[in-house]
């Protein structure tokens, strides 16, 4: 059973959505249109955000399972135990309080485009004008065949969807003796957050540095060579973590061995106490119908963010099938959230959209508590190929791991989770 | 182990490998992007603002105590002469540098009388 947009407003059992709705200053007043967002990560809360600041005409609303936000950027300094979870958990109340955005927290699991309705796990389905659809990623399980089931996956953990398995992690982190062996296996390109893993084995040798001194690190990299800031990386590894990381290029696992707590490569099993296997990915399972690119990913209008196969859905984020060197990032996805907020307002308004959509990226990786190396990047839209591109002589890399740099990463992280939930 | 006399093979017979595809890769460089105009009406500089809110918050405006500055408020000259210098390597940065580099002068100008015009 489905509500039009009288009744759901109506609706007497939506008792969460009415909660919500009571700070809504629109309330009461017919809105010119309805943007239904799926999914609250960077991309979608930050869309939630600018539509609303950008047109409180339109409604808009959130659905998202999860209670808060958590960020998986410096999720990997609560493996270091730098961090707590709560540090990097934020609470989606700004966005209702200071933007009257209606939260729904139940799952999506169908975009109904004929209907124009998103359905959901618990609720009644909910109509919209446009959808903007921000799953982040999902995991190729069947890469990894051992790992199919849920018994594997509660052992050996991703981590790679900042929350409970971040705390799982570390807790596996913890109880291990020392003298064992933490191995990370990483899929080939692309994938979400392409220096994350590196940055992880640091944050882990970090860890066992101080704590566990005959403790190892193993990354097994399906890629040839370290795909972001590798001399940066590198240099982090031999500098501070001699000794303690292990880098393996050209090294794909191919499945696990759970019983045997062993990783399998092509030629080999590397046995480990800890195994921490990021699978290859995939766009968000809700995005499916509108995967266009490898099985993998969607392409969309880099103008509308508009989707290629279904009109009047937007897709944002790690789902995307990127452009060229622009990473999948929170920091990106925050970006494509502003450019399609912007984009979506101009068209229910009945404009036309900006011809000349600019995106910028940086992202900040801790090699330690403290030292921080980057990467940026400034994208603009190609009107031949009709992509974005590098502007050349733009973007680069720190000259050195250093310090100044782990207080703009701090505060990089302040200032990006306000401007995407407050 | 394996792995690591795989890679000394494979070191030894890079160069061969890069001279043999040089003829292949040489072919001109890819053609300069073309790029459309910059969007300076009200809401396409709104949009380029945007990007620099990630960092330095909504509008330029900063969470409490924030090392990244916030860019609300100050006076267009200073904003646009802090770009502009970022931009020539006139003025030491950690990565504004690589920022400003992606930003035209006539954008740089539309960024700093948006900013100058934020409430701080």
């Amino acid at each position: 059973m489905s509500m039009n947009r009288r009744h759901f407003l109506q609706a007497t059992g939506a008792a969460a959505t009415l909660a919500a709705l009571s700070g809504c200053a629109t309330v009461g007043k017919a809105s010119k249109a309805r943007v239904v967002v799926v999914g609250g990560g960077y991309g979608g809360a930050t869309a939630a955000k600018y539509i609303r600041m950008y047109d409180p005409g339109i409604e808009v609303i959130l659905v998202e399972p999860n209670e808060a936000f958590v960020s998986c950027p410096i999720s990997n300094l609560v493996l270091g135990g730098f961090k707590t979870i709560a540090d990097v958990t934020t609470p989606y109340t700004g966005l209702t309080n200071n933007h009257g955005v209606q939260i729904v927290r139940d799952m999506a699991t169908a975009i109904d485009t004929e209907k124009k309705q998103v359905r959901l796990a618990k609720g009644d389905a909910i109509s919209y004008d446009r959808v903007v659809v921000a799953p982040g990623i999902d995991f190729m399980y069947e890469a990894i065949p051992g790992l199919n089931n849920a018994a594997a996956q509660a052992q050996i953990l991703h981590a790679w969807k900042a929350g409970p398995q971040t705390v799982a992690l570390r807790k596996q982190l913890e109880a291990m003796p020392d003298g064992g062996v933490y191995v990370l296996s990483m899929p080939e390109a692309p994938y979400r957050c392409p220096p994350g893993p590196y940055e992880r084995v640091c944050q882990v040798a970090a860890y066992f540095k101080a704590a566990k001194p005959k403790s190892k690190v193993l990354l097994l990299d399906a890629n040839g060579d370290v795909t972001s800031k590798g001399p940066l990386f590198k240099k982090a590894w031999n500098d501070l973590y001699k000794g303690i990381i292990e880098y393996r290029p050209n090294s794909k696992a191919i499945d696990v061995d759970v019983k045997g707590s062993a990783i399998k490569l092509e030629f080999e099993d590397v046995k480990g106490a800890v195994l921490n296997v990021l699978p290859p990915m995939k766009a968000g399972n809700i995005a499916a119908p509108f995967i266009t690119a490898n099985k993998r990913w969607c392409e969309v209008d880099w103008l509308t963010y508009e989707s290629k196969v279904a009109p009047g859905v937007h897709l944002l984020g790690d789902a995307l099938q990127i452009a060229p060197l622009m990473p999948k990032s929170g920091h990106m996805a925050n970006g494509h959230g502003k450019a399609c907020a912007a984009a979506i307002v101009a068209l229910l308004n009945g404009q036309p959209p900006s011809q000349a959509p600019t995106l910028s990226n940086t992202c900040y990786s801790f090699v330690s508590d403290k030292l921080v190396v980057h990467v940026a990047s400034v994208h603009k839209y190609d009107t031949k190929d009709k992509t974005m591109k590098t502007v050349p002589g733009s973007g680069g890399v720190s000259a050195a791991m250093n310090e100044l740099e782990g207080s703009y990463a701090m505060n990089w992280a302040k200032n990006i989770w306000a401007d995407t939930l407050a | 182990m394996f792995n690591r006399s795989l890679g000394i093979v494979a070191l030894a017979v890079l160069p061969c490998v890069a001279i043999a595809q040089q003829p292949a890769a040489a072919p001109a460089a890819p053609p300069p992007p073309a790029f459309a105009p910059s969007d300076l009406s009200p809401s396409g500089v709104r949009a380029l603002a945007a990007n620099c809110a990630a960092c330095h918050g909504t509008n330029g405006k900063t969470q409490a105590g924030s090392s990244v500055p916030a860019l609300a408020g100050r006076p267009k000259e200073s904003l646009v002469n802090a770009m502009q210098e970022f931009k020539d390597g006139k003025r030491s940065a950690t990565l504004m540098h690589q920022i400003a580099k992606g930003y035209s002068a006539e954008e740089i100008a539309a960024l700093g009388d948006y900013f100058a015009n934020q409430k701080p």
